[in-house]
């Protein structure tokens, strides 16, 4: 910077009348700047455009890839950014942005391959199908994937302890003790363990390298009315009972064992933990595409998300149910009697069908769900 | 001064006052551009071109910001903003897994962040302040590290109270009498309640007065009562839409007077469409109320903002936006952002005293840029919007 230039690159054309702001003072330069193969020169002028050219120290020159250029768009004050903070702005004149563009074009600056790809609107219309196609991906096959794969690396015990402390807080909250005879836990706990042990047999034989079912603890519990019969599994293993289903189920035991193997279907496939895993990366992205615009937006697509995770992993855990219910010689229509029931139990309870739309639904629907039992070979 | 008015503007142009209008012209077609582009670069990179993307659209966005007839600049690299945007995505990751390991390592983690997120946001502020040139001179961030912990005290401290009141408690607390513990929990939340406005006011303090421009250094003369008022208005503010909620769907019952089955969705319509009205009017009245008071009130010795944005204004426009977002599976969300960053940015004017031409940089910011402020420039903190 700063020496004597040749007398022959002074004001090589194209040249563009500037304004420059040095980073020290707010006072506006004007200037004429123009390029050579590897520098913008830049020559202070007065408002005529007569080059001070008494004043060497007026002039400056910089290493063309030291300069950071605007971006060719319609709007926006054109500005280049000198390595040294001082800022290269268009002339206040109408018409000065045009003069800009056309002198760095000439000038044989190029756009960048992304600034050609937003003037086109072709390559912009492109840009939203391969954006709408990719979060489709993601949200089909990279996001359960990655969710897969993420729980896999999480140790059981760490899922284990997090389960303990879910089962500790609703046993003080809302759980409490069952009142269901030791001896009718006690066939419950074996009627399942036959099931598994049968089922793990036929496994072995048919898919050797398929991982083992995880280690399981079953928990008897009665809930308040509004759980009504019910069983769930905890990440970990952990599956609650409640003995209103143990009730629902009077007089058909295998009712509770098919309930019960499509909650080791969650046990096995590690559900819990992978529909937390996928629920985040869902809203992370779409905190990527509106969460700084409204967080509350945002939350919709991640529920109508989560609501769908959640009706694929409750078709695996089904599937999951019919395979070991038919292993274990137990007609897999138990479910189809489940389910009946438990519609006639809620009508009496005047629980009417859930007024939301199937797309918000956890579970899918129950004539669904019925139909999946009965096409049992 | 007793001189002829144009006598008085050539002699002493260092009294006069110059109100300069911010001007934004950034057009919401071609931001949906730029969107689209860095929306799928973001997502083929699996969110690593994020810095990039940001970089682009802050320079967008400043570009069309004029004050006077001169427009702001983003000075940030991309680089050192990937670095660190690296360094939060290891925080966070590191912070996400913890809680999926041990509850343990999980509270340690979110104690760490607590410890520490003071300073980042410090950091963060003071790149985006130190990035950002007008007319030649850059902004400045000049709150200290222990300011920026005071700031946070009002939450901070209430928030120890209520870890303190829960670990003491344990997980096995007899369920009837607080005992020491749950005294000690549920002081802490109301503290954290009663100090919420103080800690919105310490917060913007620390903010606005660490602004710095040229030989400028500004304050917030903005007392704290004004923030418990305006948090009060804002209350009786957000009344209004679960009124008018709780009006519609009383009425619909009376009109159509819906079997005993259609009840509970008719009120869980009313309590959806009582909370979807809260979050807009909510939303809207805080952001302008509280844009109005801390620009009105941020002052240096020559430089003075005055804001001027319309709640109803804010409010119409947010509506709008939600809807069009919404329906147009976020598309619209470019074209929302340039119409909402031009009604609050439009709102804004800057008194300036005296001749702007004729200020200069402070030596010592100048020095410091030389060396460069290590931490924030190797890793360039940008976090907020």
């Amino acid at each position: 910077m700063n020496t004597e230039p040749k007398t022959s690159t002074w004001l090589s054309e194209p040249r563009l009348r500037a304004r420059l702001f040095d980073g020290r003072s707010a006072r506006a330069q004007a200037v004429w700047a123009w390029l050579d193969q590897t520098q913008l020169h830049i020559l202070a002028c007065d408002t005529e455009g007569e080059p001070l050219s008494t004043q060497t120290r007026m002039q400056r020159q910089h290493a063309l890839r030291e300069v950071v250029w605007p971006e060719r768009l319609r709007h926006g004050e054109r500005q280049a950014l000198l390595p040294d903070g001082a800022v290269l702005c268009e002339d206040l004149t109408p018409g000065a942005r045009q003069q800009w563009d056309a002198w760095a074009q000439a000038s044989g600056l190029h756009d960048s391959l992304t600034v050609r790809f937003m003037r086109s609107w072709r390559l912009v219309a492109l840009s939203v199908h391969l954006s709408a196609g990719l979060l489709g991906v993601a949200w089909h096959w990279g996001i359960p994937w990655t969710a897969e794969r993420g729980a896999a690396l999480i140790p059981a015990a760490a899922e284990q302890q997090i389960a303990e402390q879910a089962l500790d807080y609703m046993d003080r909250q809302w759980l409490k003790p069952s009142t269901l005879s030791a001896a009718r836990q006690e066939e419950i706990t074996r009627r399942l363990a036959a099931a598994v042990r049968r089922d793990e047999i036929l496994r072995a034989g048919l898919e050797p390298q398929a991982a083992p079912l995880p280690a399981y603890r079953l928990h008897f519990r009665a809930g308040p009315k509004a759980l009504g019969p019910n069983a769930f599994a905890l990440p970990g293993g952990d599956i609650v009972l409640t003995d209103a289903l143990v009730e629902l189920a009077e007089g058909e035991p295998d009712i509770i064992t098919g309930v019960l193997t499509h909650e080791l279907g969650h046990v096995r496939h590690r559900h819990g933990m992978r529909l937390a895993l996928q629920a985040s990366m869902v809203a992370g992205l779409s905190g990527l595409l509106i969460g700084d615009f409204s967080a509350l937006l945002a939350g919709l697509p991640a529920w109508l998300a989560q609501a769908d995770y959640s009706r694929e992993f409750e078709r695996e855990a089904d599937l999951h149910a019919r395979q070991m219910l038919q292993a274990a010689g137990i007609s897999p229509r138990v479910m189809v009697r489940f389910f009946e029931r438990l519609e006639a139990h809620q009508k009496r309870q005047g629980q009417d069908k859930s007024p939301l739309p199937m797309a918000f639904a956890s579970h899918p629907a129950h004539a669904e769900r019925i139909a999946f039992f009965n096409a049992a070979p | 001064m007793h001189e002829l008015p144009d006598a008085g503007c050539y002699a002493a142009p260092a009294r006069t006052q110059q109100t300069l209008a911010i001007r934004f012209t950034g057009s919401g077609s071609e931001y949906f551009r730029i969107w689209i582009v860095n929306l799928l670069l973001t997502l083929l990179t699996l969110s690593l071109y994020l810095p990039f993307a940001k970089v682009r659209r802050l320079r967008y966005f400043y570009a069309n910001t004029r004050i006077g007839d001169q427009a702001l600049c983003f000075h940030g690299r991309p680089w050192p903003m990937f670095r660190g945007y690296l360094l939060l995505l290891t925080l966070a990751g590191a912070y996400g897994l913890a809680g999926h390991f041990s509850p343990l390592a999980g509270l340690i983690a979110y104690l760490l962040l607590c410890a520490i997120w003071p300073a980042l946001w410090r950091a963060g502020m003071q790149f985006r302040m130190g990035n950002t040139r007008w007319r030649g001179l850059r902004l400045r961030f000049d709150g200290d590290l222990i300011g920026a912990y005071q700031a946070v005290a009002p939450i901070y401290l209430p928030g120890i109270l209520v870890m303190v009141g829960a670990f003491i408690s344990g997980p096995d607390h007899a369920s009837e009498d607080l005992g020491v513990g749950g005294t000690v929990l549920f002081a802490g939340m109301g503290l954290m309640v009663l100090l919420a406005p103080y800690f919105m006011a310490s917060i913007k303090r620390y903010q606005h007065g660490g602004y710095g421009y040229a030989d400028q250094r500004a304050t917030l003369d903005v007392g704290v009562g004004r923030f418990y008022m305006l948090v009060l208005k804002g209350l009786l503010v957000s009344l209004l839409p679960m009124v008018v909620a709780g009006a519609l769907a009383a009425g619909v019952v009376a009109l159509v007077q819906p079997s005993k089955q259609l009840m509970p969705v008719a009120i869980g319509f009313g309590v959806l469409l009582g909370y979807l009205l809260y979050f807009m009017m909510i939303g809207p009245y805080f952001a302008a109320r509280l844009q109005n008071l801390v620009w009105n009130g941020t002052r240096s010795e020559r430089l003075q903002f005055t804001s001027q944005l319309k709640f109803r204004s804010l409010l119409i426009l947010t509506v709008c936006n939600w809807l069009l977002t919404a329906l147009t599976l976020s598309l619209y969300r470019p074209f929302a952002a340039i119409k909402t960053a031009r009604l609050r940015l439009e709102a804004i004017n800057l008194v300036v005293g005296g001749d702007v031409e004729t200020w200069q940089a402070q030596l010592s910011a100048e020095a410091n840029d030389a060396s460069g402020d290590a931490a924030g420039d190797f890793f360039g903190l940008d976090m907020g919007l």
